[in-house]
């Protein structure tokens, strides 16, 4: 699971309404390396939950120094732009869990794959 | 061996640099992407045929290979000689008599030798190991009445035309000035296997019309004595060298001969499924949602992967999420993935692909409103999976679901189902959350299935009274307003 889709995954255990994001706890990550394309990244950073990601990067133990908003022209600064990619799509969890922030359900992460399925009456 | 062929490649190509008409099957409903593919990457214009499932296009042979590469197309053949306006006789005997004459007089020579180059491009491309699938394939050719006959051991097939392709470098492969008579001609392709066993070959017909008074296997029949007789190649339906196809429809003919074995259609896909889709068709509709720079591209029921997969390979600046509910489904598509990876690896990239996996329900998806870009798939037919009734549930949540993760104003999906009327109906019960853009009707396994392309409208989800509830919640009262709607 990359932490691009992490970003975009949300907690739907019925009832909660703060299950936004969901806590990463890893066992196994895995980074793989994957084409820069700096117009990709700068286009994706305003479709992001920036606090969302950075704080998925700590959990990794990936931060590399990401500021807590994104820097202003973003656009040119290549440094950076490399780095919002490796954290995006490069820093893969290959086993762990996610854990819902709200009501500490967890859904198990196998082989790179999040298994968010409930059981029927949850 | 291989320098040898190199050279012999060169060779032909320098003698032929000349234009063929390429004939293509593609998916029924997609000529138009397809000619928009061939526009675009081999910078030709494609006409597509009144017979449905078929684009022709011209090239220079040196663009061969890139023909192959194309992801529209099924099957490819080279014309010989196509015919507006074919005048049929009205008894079976003349139209016998007709083939004969036909068959002596066709210009055969370019096409073999676009046929022979073709068989040293296919070598060059290097065979792809491909599992079978263990359920049966039940996506079949669209348009063709053909079954795709596949030589039982082609590594066999291989080396007999390596051998043809080696005795034909000894005689001089220029083309002859048009005077020549067609004695010589044919002569000239005789003579490069001297010594060598006659080709082997098989007719294909497909005969489309009511005012013929013989059937396809009447013409293939007797299309394929004539040929016979004017080659001397000997015929052989299982494991031919050389695919002759007779394309009839109304008063339009097309001669052709066959420049792929296998059809192009499953590329992708090693690790089968009972509804695998066929990776053209992915394809078609993948071009219809036009993908963009840093897209949200998202199937949700996404069975082995057909449809992502064949998004990140061409579309490597989207990013991808594949769903599905069943765990088999998953790890499919996980293998999938793997032996894509692992194929552009030996091709020396070590790069990742954009694209992740999540097992999740469809109708409960764990993502954050408002944050796709394009929503597509392939929806339960209810045929081959799941069945009509549950569709009438299944239909309407989905695409409230779905109108709910996908960006107001600016988002799309394209949606493929056999149950029209099931989704035109739950589509006119999302209360203006989508808005139909165009439809393509398809042919997917013999069931007549469309296409559906949306406009996500700019209304928020949550503002109408009937999804004002959080969408994740019980649906009883959706439910209860269901149950009176009749097949």
């Amino acid at each position: 699971m990359k932490l691009l889709t992490h970003n975009m995954l949300t907690s739907h255990v019925q009832g909660v309404t703060k299950g936004y994001p969901l806590i990463i706890k890893a066992t196994e990550v895995k980074v793989n390396e994957l084409e820069f394309n700096a117009q990709f990244v700068s286009r994706m950073i305003p479709k992001l939950e920036w606090k969302a990601l950075i704080q998925a990067a700590e959990w990794l133990g990936q931060s590399q120094d990401l500021p807590s908003t994104p820097k202003p022209n973003y656009e040119s600064v290549e440094d950076f732009l490399r780095k919002v990619h490796r954290i995006l799509l490069e820093v893969e969890v290959v086993e762990g869990c996610l854990q819902c922030p709200e009501s500490g359900r967890e859904f198990p992460i196998s082989n790179g794959v999040p298994n968010l399925l409930l059981i029927e009456d949850e | 061996m291989t320098a040898l062929l190199m050279l012999h490649l060169e060779l032909i190509m320098q003698e032929l640099d000349q234009t063929v008409t390429i004939g293509a099957t593609v998916p029924t409903g997609f000529e138009h992407t397809a000619a928009e593919e061939v526009q675009e990457k081999l910078e030709a214009t494609a006409r597509v045929s009144k017979n449905r499932g078929r684009i022709y296009f011209d090239i220079t042979t040196d663009k061969l290979l890139k023909v192959h590469q194309l992801k529209s197309l099924d099957n490819l053949f080279v014309v010989v000689k196509e015919y507006d306006d074919y005048q049929f006789k009205t008894t079976k005997e003349e139209v016998q008599i007709d083939w004969q004459e036909l068959a002596a007089k066709l210009p055969w020579t370019n096409a073999l030798e676009v046929w022979k180059l073709n068989n040293s491009i296919k070598k060059k491309k290097g065979r792809r190991k491909r599992t079978k699938p263990t359920k049966s394939d039940q996506c079949g050719n669209v348009g063709t009445k053909s079954t795709d006959t596949v030589p039982s051991d082609t590594e066999e097939l291989w080396e007999d035309l390596e051998a043809l392709e080696v005795k034909g470098n000894q005689r001089d492969v220029s083309s002859q000035p048009e005077n020549d008579s067609e004695e010589e001609k044919r002569s000239e392709i005789q003579d490069q296997e001297p010594g060598e066993t006659p080709l082997k070959f098989r007719v294909t017909c497909n005969r489309a019309g009511d005012k013929h008074c013989f059937t396809s296997n009447d013409a293939a029949r007797d299309f394929g004595g004539a040929v016979q007789e004017f080659f001397q190649w000997k015929a052989d339906m299982t494991k031919f060298d050389v695919e002759v196809l007779l394309n009839i429809h109304n008063n339009e003919v097309v001669v052709g001969i066959a420049l792929t074995v296998e059809s192009l259609h499953r590329r992708n896909i090693t690790h089968f499924g009972p509804t695998t889709l066929r990776s053209t068709l992915a394809y078609g509709m993948l071009r219809l949602c036009k993908p963009q720079v840093s897209d949200v591209i998202v199937d949700p029921m996404c069975g082995t992967g057909a449809i992502p997969l064949e998004g990140v390979m061409e579309w490597q600046n989207s990013f991808f999420l594949a769903g599905d509910n069943n765990g088999t489904a998953v790890s499919r598509t996980r293998s999938n993935i793997k032996h894509i990876l692992k194929r552009t690896h030996d091709g020396g990239s070590s790069s990742g692909l954009p694209l992740d996996i999540v097992q999740w329900d469809l109708c409960n998806l764990p993502m954050r409103s408002s944050s796709v870009d394009v929503i597509i798939t392939d929806m339960p037919f209810g045929k081959r999976m799941g069945s009509k009734k549950k569709n009438w549930e299944l239909y309407p949540s989905c695409l409230r679901e779905m109108a709910r993760v996908c960006k107001p104003g600016t988002g799309k999906a394209v949606l493929l189902t056999q149950d029209k009327k099931c989704f035109l109906k739950a589509l006119s019960q999302t209360e203006g959350l989508w808005r139909k853009l165009h439809t393509v009707w398809v042919n997917v396994g013999g069931l007549h299935a469309g296409v559906f392309v949306l406009k996500r409208t700019a209304v928020v989800f949550g503002t109408i009274s009937e999804d004002a509830m959080e969408p994740h919640t019980a649906t009883g009262s959706q439910k209860g307003s269901m149950k009176d709607a009749s097949e």
